[in-house]
């Protein structure tokens, strides 16, 4: 278990900015994901961590140790790339202990070590397959049991999800959650789908442009977004005007309070669509004041609306952020 | 006419998602019939190549097995492939398989510098272009340029002569085996870049990067598994510019009049005096360089088979 | 026939070493004054843009033939577009004599090198249109442009042979380089096409002929200099917004 830190990390690729600079430290065994639209920088800061890019300025440290220009070969950390990263010509037995043989351990360790790697992941029986007879979930098991035979300090996993279909997707995220949290390894995760970032993290760093725009828990980063962009990015929202000041709250639509009583701190408006969905019921209101169309999430049956009537909405208080004009 | 058989020149892009043998056709045929009335749009194409590859082809083996006397014997064909002529055998295959190890040797190393060579960025497809020409490129035209440049009396000659290079002080002549080998080379080279880029392109980057991941070093990467990768479609490179060499005429007959390459030996007893059975044995020899060819070819197949399985 | 055919090829002879002492411009200029030259180049760019014509005709229906209609002789197809390398030239040559007495109504015409360059042609022009299918989404191209009403004649020009562009142009290219260097076929049905006339020149005038041998390579380069940039153009890049909807308007 070890930490891991970018201290002012800067990078720029010709005249684009990838990371401004990036300040993040991992704690030992937790598991950070960086959340983000693609060309955020994410990609670039785990690259950065594993080596296959040098920083402009900024240190790397794993532990107290500055690591920044050491060759990739030689971090001992274990990374599981978007797709396809397994070895064709070799089965996926001799793919697992591929980094233990660089480390030259013997082979009777190797095989024992191999075989606990692919019953972590459940894949015991295919040790003698190749990767081409392998389903894409499969093979990204592989991926991870290689990265975790050689017990790396870091795990690095970029993406690993994205290409997997949606049902597998769910599956997968959990258990790598589940083996991480096992053996304690610490994780940064590399995502765009907030759904994966929320379940699985002990934190998340969304970015932005090339840099950090929040760093929290899931709780504070869905709760509490630091700044529109965030609020925007993970889950959704409402942009209402602020009529307490200028520019819009932005506010979550289990956030926003409707009844059909009105007083001055509400707005009014005219309910457009009810659609049930099981607990939750979403109720589409366009809203007078700019001509807006909102959507509110209620508790199916504390709030009874058809389409046509008039309502009115208001920002649970301590609720949203304000984004200036 | 000697590079008249080129590989297609899987220019970039569309070949390395070309052939994936185990493209499942998208609809299930319900109606079983059907499968069988659709061939029928395949018939002009067949025929074409009956008409025009397989009635010729079949010639040549219906002739190599006919004696003097017209009927059918094995003679010529067991003739053509003994004596001298299992020399000349013996000795095409070995200069081909020369000629085909230095283009391999070259043609790979150029491939993957066009590859890796990010920059100029219009290098690359200057470099696939090129080649495509090259290797397209008539024997005989090309064979009378080299001649002009690096002939005897050739500018080229001439102008490294001035600069104190002697190019005939030693065994040096086009028509001798290294001679013919640097010909050779001019189309088997880049008929080895054309086949060989698309290979190395799918050599993907996320192999290398895991490798070092994994603590392989650049040397690891290459022994374990850059080279494995790469192995079927350099065998079969290797294989293609063999028969390129092989089968090559029209290049050979104008710098040398060396029976013992197979494809001038043919025109020699197809061209002489069409005395008693002779011409039978320059059949045979046709016959006989046909079936090299189909073992070659054979061999390529499955070597294509197997590297696409790993690229895909 | 045949004999002289065979002998036509002289081989480099030592004698005409003097002969290279001087080079003029003269000698770069004297080929095209020859009463041949034009006849016989003329021929070959003849018989390239049928050879083209034929290569395309026959190869674009097939190849979209089996994508979609007969999927499972794809690997048939593609084994047979691999046979004439294992039927070279030199043997394809030897086939054509034993036939010519059989087929000489046919062999006399000068147009008949063009299915035989086709065939030689074959191995590289199938597989550049069928990358070119591949790379396309064929079967849904054609299922939504039969299904907004166009038939199979309009889908064929209008869908389909515009995405194939650089494959097409691809194919043309090298069909032509073939058809213009090839030796072998042309020499033995003595048809007087242009690699013949620089070799039959360069006996009569060896300076010159030599230095035709070198213009028409430079030539053949600058060409596909063409095509490399042909190939780049962004136009030829229109897979990814196949403009269907606008071709069929």
């Amino acid at each position: 278990m070890t930490s891991i830190s970018f201290r002012g990390i800067r990078k720029t690729f010709g005249s684009t900015v990838a990371l401004e600079a990036l300040d993040l430290e991992l704690q030992p065994g937790e598991l950070v994901s960086l959340l983000g639209p693609s060309g955020c920088g994410k990609t670039t800061a785990l690259r950065i961590a594993a080596g296959f890019e040098i920083p402009d300025n900024g240190i790397v440290s794993l532990g107290d140790n500055d690591i920044t220009r050491t060759s990739a070969h030689r971090r001992n950390m274990g990374m599981v790339f978007q797709s396809y990263s397994l070895f064709p010509n070799l089965t996926v037995a001799q793919n697992v202990e591929f980094g233990l043989r660089n480390r030259k351990v013997e082979k009777v360790k190797r095989n024992s070590r191999v075989g606990e790697m692919l019953e972590l992941v459940q894949l015991s029986d295919l040790g003698k397959r190749y990767p081409h007879q392998l389903s894409g979930g499969q093979q990204q098991r592989v991926a991870l049991a290689r990265a975790l035979a050689v017990q790396p300090e870091v795990l690095l996993l970029d993406e690993p999800l994205s290409a997997l279909d949606a049902k597998v997707r769910a599956t997968l995220r959990d258990e790598i959650r589940r083996i991480q949290t096992e053996l304690k390894t610490t994780t940064l995760f590399v995502t765009h789908d907030q759904d994966e970032a929320l379940a699985i993290s002990d934190r998340i760093g969304v970015m932005s442009n090339g840099r950090l725009e929040q760093l929290g828990t899931p709780e504070d980063v869905y709760l509490r977004p630091a700044s529109p962009f965030v609020a925007r990015f993970v889950g959704s929202i409402n942009e209402l005007p602020n009529v307490n000041g200028s520019g819009q709250i932005l506010v979550r639509p289990e956030d926003v309070t409707i009844s059909v009583d009105e007083n001055e701190l509400t707005m009014r408006g005219t309910v457009t669509r009810v659609t049930f969905q099981g607990p939750v019921t979403i109720i589409s209101v366009r809203v007078d004041v700019v001509d807006q169309l909102i959507n509110v999430h209620a508790a199916s049956g504390s709030v009874h609306t058809e389409v046509g009537d008039r309502v009115s909405v208001a920002v649970a208080p301590g609720r949203g952020i304000i984004e200036a004009a | 006419m000697g590079n008249s058989h080129n590989l297609p020149p899987e220019t970039e892009g569309a070949v390395a998602q070309a052939a994936v043998p185990s493209l499942v056709p998208k609809r299930v045929q319900t109606n079983r019939a059907r499968p069988n009335m659709a061939w029928i749009g395949l018939v002009p194409f067949f025929a074409f190549l009956t008409l025009f590859l397989f009635i010729p082809a079949f010639s040549v083996f219906s002739q190599a097995v006919r004696g003097a006397d017209g009927k059918f014997t094995l003679g010529p064909l067991r003739e053509g492939i003994s004596g001298q002529n299992l020399e000349a055998f013996k000795f095409s295959i070995k200069f081909s398989a020369g000629a085909a190890f230095v283009g391999v040797l070259f043609g790979t190393l150029l491939a993957y510098a066009a590859v890796i060579t990010k920059r100029p960025k219009w290098l690359r497809s200057l470099i696939a272009s090129f080649s495509g020409v090259a290797a397209n490129m008539g024997g005989l035209t090309l064979a009378f340029a080299f001649v002009s440049l690096l002939g005897r009396q050739g500018v080229l000659t001439k102008i490294l002569a001035a600069l104190g290079w002697d190019l005939y002080s030693g065994n040096f002549g086009l028509g001798e085996i290294p001679g013919l080998i640097t010909v050779y080379s001019y189309f088997n080279i880049p008929l080895m870049v054309l086949v060989t880029i698309p290979a190395i392109d799918g050599l993907r980057s996320s192999w290398r990067e895991a490798c070092a991941n994994l603590g392989g070093t650049t040397w690891t990467y290459w022994r374990r598994i850059g080279l494995p990768v790469l192995a079927p479609s350099i065998m079969g490179g290797f294989l293609l510019l063999f028969t390129n060499s092989f089968s090559a005429f029209a290049t050979a007959r104008v710098l040398t009049d060396n029976s013992k390459i197979v494809p001038l030996r043919i025109g020699f007893f197809l061209g002489g005096d069409l005395s008693v059975g002779e011409d039978s044995i320059g059949y045979s020899l046709a016959a006989w360089m046909i079936i090299v060819m189909a073992v070659c070819m054979w061999l390529y197949w499955i070597l294509r088979r197997r590297a696409e399985k790993w690229q895909s | 026939m045949t004999r002289f055919a065979f002998q036509n090829v002289g081989v480099f002879d030592l004698s005409w070493s003097k002969a290279f002492d001087k080079w003029t411009f003269g000698i770069v200029t004297k080929p095209f004054e020859d009463q041949y030259f034009t006849d016989s180049l003329y021929l070959s760019f003849k018989i390239a843009i049928g050879t083209a014509a034929l290569t395309l005709g026959l190869l674009i229906p097939t190849a979209i033939w089996v994508h979609l209609r007969v999927p499972k002789a794809r690997v048939l197809v593609e084994f047979m577009t691999v046979l004439p390398y294992v039927i070279p030239a030199i043997a394809l040559v030897a086939g054509i004599v034993v036939i010519k007495p059989h087929a000489r109504w046919f062999l006399n015409s000068d147009l008949s090198l063009i299915p035989f360059y086709t065939v030689l042609a074959l191995p590289f022009t199938y597989r550049a249109i069928d990358s070119g299918l591949r790379a396309i989404e064929l079967r849904t191209l054609v299922d939504a442009s039969r299904n907004l009403g166009a038939g199979w004649m309009r889908t064929m020009s209008k869908v389909i042979v515009p995405n194939l562009r650089s494959a097409i142009i691809s194919a043309t290219f090298l069909t032509v380089a073939v058809a213009l260097g090839e030796f072998t076929i042309a020499n033995v049905l003595l048809k007087q096409t242009f690699p013949p006339f620089i070799n039959e020149y360069r006996m009569r005038e060896p300076r010159a002929g030599y230095a035709l041998a070198v213009l028409s390579l430079l030539f053949t380069i600058f060409i596909f200099g063409l095509l490399s940039v042909a190939l780049r153009s962004p136009s030829t890049k229109s897979h990814q917004n196949s403009p269907k909807s606008r071709e069929l308007s």
